[in-house]
């Protein structure tokens, strides 16, 4: 399959899902869904199209939260990126363990980080931050406020 | 000085932990336990256990979760045992100091003795950093400008 093939595939097949293409590159394409369309399209790019999902990225930009599910088709060299923005507030997507394994730990470590809620993920807590850590508070948001007031922050001198 | 501390300082035996470091301080260390800086010259050997260890070497930054296994580690080190933080990130946390995931230094959790500034200190500045330990213990070490 060329690459050319695969993007009108996956532009053919859901025409109403994607809102925005970005062709950035030979190797690169950014496409922006839906996020209710998320599992329907990783799940035709995963098992018809083959493409090996690498590693999906969390972003807050103040306005919105992103995610980027980045997959790669290796045989032809291409790296699509598919683009969801949640709304702030709530910030809830499906999750796509149920279709592959490797959306597991990164899934979890963005609900950590981000506070993005992953419905039907079979196992959501925490995974790197400490056992102590409050629930609610995420590190990586725009808007995180020192907790713990035991927390030094000058060097002593 | 006591008999304990005396026999200590003719061979301390080293434990190298790192709390999550970038390695680059692990690196230094491991390049002074091999041949070419030899630090076994002084007596320094690297122990495998906790257990055997006089020397604790910290690195690192001191994360929420590693300080907790380095308190833990800390007890179970024999008592008298020194403890060496080797890195500006040991030192003060570095460019961490502001992150959410490191809220004291390693001096707020475990007593440390010496302190090796750099990022990462040479191995001439550890075999130098250590060497002063030895002689503080002592009580030889010399003040400045006497």
């Amino acid at each position: 399959m060329k690459r050319g093939d695969v993007l009108e595939n996956i532009n053919q097949r859901f025409k109403e899902e994607i809102i925005d293409v970005i062709d950035k590159s030979s190797t690169r394409v950014y496409i922006e869904i839906k996020p209710c369309s998320l599992v329907k399209v990783a799940k035709y790019v995963f098992e018809e199209l083959g493409a090996r999902f690498n590693i999906a990225s969390g972003l807050d930009v103040r306005s919105h939260m992103e995610i980027l599910y980045h997959f790669i088709f290796e045989e032809i060299n291409l790296l699509i990126s598919f683009r969801v923005k949640l709304d702030r507030a709530k910030p809830e997507i499906d999750s796509l363990t149920p279709i592959f394994e490797a959306a597991n730990w990164i899934e979890r470590e963005i609900y950590e980080m981000l506070g993005v809620k992953f419905k039907g993920h079979p196992d959501l807590r925490k995974l790197f931050l400490s056992d102590d850590w409050p629930d609610g508070v995420h590190p990586l948001r725009c808007d995180y406020k020192e907790w713990d007031r035991k927390a030094i922050r000058d060097r002593g001198v | 000085m006591s008999v304990k501390l005396k026999a200590l300082l003719k061979s301390p035996w080293v434990f190298h932990i790192s709390t999550g470091s970038c390695n680059n301080c692990d690196i230094e260390v491991l390049d002074c336990l091999t041949p070419r800086f030899d630090i076994e010259r002084f007596g320094i050997l690297l122990a495998g256990s906790i257990k055997h260890a006089d020397l604790l070497l910290v690195t690192g930054s001191g994360n929420r979760k590693s300080m907790e296994i380095v308190k833990k580690l800390y007890e179970q080190a024999p008592k008298p045992c020194l403890v060496v933080a080797i890195g500006e990130c040991a030192l003060s946390r570095g460019m961490f100091i502001h992150s959410y995931n490191c809220p004291v230094p390693v001096d707020k959790v475990i007593p440390v003795d010496v302190y090796i500034p750099g990022c990462p200190p040479k191995p001439e500045a550890i075999i130098a950093g250590l060497v002063k330990l030895i002689e503080k213990v002592k009580g030889t070490l010399k003040k400045k400008g006497k």
